[in-house]
């Protein structure tokens, strides 16, 4: 089971690096296109290259239309892509101060509740998300210039939050385990570097 | 329980799960839950803000800027951009005496000119400087606290993380901020150049020395690293340089967004050129950054809950209120928020740090009369928020920064390197008093 849940959390997180890509491409070119378009239509290049510069401007060399709404809806799908790596190698900050002097089986109790807290939240998130996406179908809402429906995005991130969710479930549930067992079930030193 | 009174009670409550080691997101995120369940006497309207928050925090389009600068950061470690301005800076400065740390400083401050995160600045540069230094002579506990101060300059250096963050916080353009941030961030790579200078006086028998390099080969070098100034450059003038003098008001070329997908585009073209970027390190640049991007997105998300919470109880506006009531002067103000920084960042990350504490001391510092225009109060207490949160990295014993290099070099014990990086945080302390004695230091690049 481990190594599916490692490798659906890093496939995620290389699916939501590769729309990040994407996304930079994209900006780079209606940057690109943008300046293009602003020199075609200055004064130098209107009065000498007019053919040229219709041309061009014909053929739609400008700033991609809506480019910052792919933006928007890509970095969602993306950051939600990218929870279930984090949650797997246990990223998120806390603050190790106070609990370091406390008995390894304390701290291992301590982990487990946070984990059970973090399964409860991001299914909670999950399915908000779902209800959210849902009421945007229901009032067919789109964004303003592109005109692609809102739900598309939200039914993306709804991919990564419920892997997401799945993800911490499934940790929860092993270290509670290991708690009541003492047994160990999850690898140790797994992390993003090995 | 009043609301004020519920808004009051969630610090300890927060205070404690965080301690506890819950997750702080995750702490953040509990706390305004259930502060929102017992303000408004049921869960409808935290499962109904529920609905869109998560979405809508992620598709921020200015916060989009954090995962492109963190890959871009990826991409220049992979490139050997660390080594190459590691080489150019040494090859200018290694004769010097203490002239090696000073190098991993300059190197620290290009590399943090391209990436926007301390640790990713300490943790690239230690690597590359680490064995430098080691070869010759210097002593274990100055050459780790060197970089780990050196690393504070990734994020004191635009682009940065927690300056994004700040500005979203306190409604301020993140261009201006970025060039405001810009001549403190030249002040502190200057600063721990003259703690270096100060140290290897004391200890002169610390650090080696080593015989010129000629200049022919210190150009060379030099050489090598036109590209990361070309892209730094490239970035911060084209999101905060003004293009268009006819139109009033700054006519950037393109938005902080942009300009952070370029310099990403940029770097990772040159990574490719040098060799290093391929498939199996892609994906780990993929990895370490996704991972990263959803630890920040997921504080981001937790602290939008619970200030909105706190908002809804009063306790941002109270407080400001309560604290122009007591009459203090508002330098006296400043420099106990100052304070309370410096001390929490012995606690706690600098992102969690922000996302906490803006939402209530904004508030305090503009209903303050400091004698300067809103928008020139916000730039200035945000850059100096910036410094004394990153003092916190590398303050004893618990800084950030200290323990990812210490973790490098595990025959340094971490008491020698403490002992070391005293001198870097006065000169940090140093800079703080000058930057609030004046402010004008920050601020002439933003005002014109």
């Amino acid at each position: 089971m481990y190594p599916l849940i490692n490798r659906l959390a890093r496939g995620m997180a290389i699916l939501g690096g590769l729309v990040l890509t994407l996304l930079i491409l994209l900006v780079c070119l209606s940057v690109l296109g943008r300046s293009v378009s602003t020199l075609l239509h200055g004064q130098f290049m209107q009065t000498y290259f007019s053919g040229l510069c219709d041309w061009a401007l014909g053929i739609g060399i400008g700033a991609i239309n809506g480019d910052f709404e792919l933006v928007e809806a890509g970095i969602a799908f993306a950051i939600f892509a990218f929870l279930p790596l984090c949650q797997l190698t246990q990223g998120h900050a806390t603050v190790d101060i106070f609990t370091a002097k406390l008995s390894p089986r304390k701290n291992r109790f301590l982990q487990t509740v946070s984990e059970c807290l973090f399964a409860c939240v991001l299914a909670l998130i999950a399915w908000r998300l779902f209800a959210g996406m849902e009421a945007k179908q229901r009032y067919g809402e789109t964004t303003f210039l592109l005109q692609f429906p809102i739900w598309w995005a939200y039914a993306a991130s709804f991919l990564g939050a419920s892997i997401a969710a799945l993800v911490s479930i499934y940790l929860a549930t092993l270290k509670s385990l290991e708690m009541l067992t003492g047994q160990r079930f999850i690898p140790e030193n797994e992390g993003v570097d090995q | 329980m009043t609301a004020l009174e519920i808004g009051l009670a969630s610090f300890p409550a927060l205070l404690a799960l965080i301690f506890l080691r819950v997750p702080i997101g995750l702490a953040m995120f509990l706390v305004g839950f259930t502060g929102l369940y017992l303000v408004t006497g049921s869960p409808n309207m935290a499962l109904a803000k529920m609905k869109n928050e998560a979405y809508s925090t992620f598709s921020n389009y200015s916060l989009s800027i954090i995962p492109m600068f963190l890959l871009m950061g990826q991409f220049a470690t992979l490139g050997g951009m660390s080594q190459a301005l590691f080489k150019a800076a040494e090859s200018w400065l290694g004769h010097r005496k203490g002239g090696i740390a000073m190098a991993a400083i300059g190197a620290c401050a290009g590399f943090g000119a391209i990436a926007g995160s301390s640790l990713a600045t300490a943790g690239t540069m230690g690597r590359v400087a680490l064995p430098e230094l080691k070869a010759y002579g210097y002593a274990g506990g100055f050459s780790t606290a060197t970089l780990a101060a050196g690393g504070t300059l990734g994020i004191l250096i635009p682009p940065s993380v927690v300056l994004v963050i700040y500005a979203i916080l306190a409604e301020q353009n993140i261009s201006k901020l970025f060039l405001a941030a810009f001549v403190p961030g030249i002040m502190a790579a200057l600063g721990y150049m003259l703690a270096i200078s100060f140290y290897v006086r004391l200890y002169p028998n610390r650090a080696g020395t080593r015989a010129p390099v000629a200049y022919k080969d210190r150009f060379k070098a030099l050489g090598k690293v036109w590209s990361v100034v070309a892209i730094f450059l490239l970035v911060i003038f084209g999101i905060a340089g003004d293009w268009n003098w006819a139109k009033s008001g700054t006519q950037a070329l393109f938005t902080p967004t942009e300009g952070a997908a370029i310099g990403a585009f940029g770097v990772g073209l040159m990574a490719w050129r040098s060799g290093g970027l391929t498939w199996s390190s892609l994906v780990d640049s993929f990895l370490i950054t996704g991972r990263s991007s959803a630890m920040i997105f997921f504080i981001i998300l937790g602290a939008g809950f619970y200030n909105g919470f706190l908002s809804l109880t009063q306790v941002p506006q109270e407080t400001a209120s309560w604290v122009v009531k007591q009459g203090l002067s508002p330098m006296g103000v400043l420099l106990l928020i100052l304070i309370f920084y410096l001390l929490l960042g012995c606690l706690m990350d600098s992102l969690s740090m922000i996302l906490l504490t803006v939402p209530i001391f904004f508030p305090v510092v503009t209903s303050l009369d400091f004698g300067l225009p809103s928008e020139h109060l916000a730039i200035w207490f945000g850059i100096l928020v910036l410094i004394v949160v990153e003092v916190g990295l590398i303050t004893p014993p618990v800084g950030l920064n200290l323990f990812v290099i210490n973790a490098m070099d595990r025959q340094t014990p971490a008491v020698d390197t403490y002992k070391a990086v005293g001198f870097f945080v006065a000169t940090d302390l140093i800079r703080v008093a000058i930057l609030i004695s004046f402010p004008a230091i920050t601020l002439f690049l933003v005002t014109k």
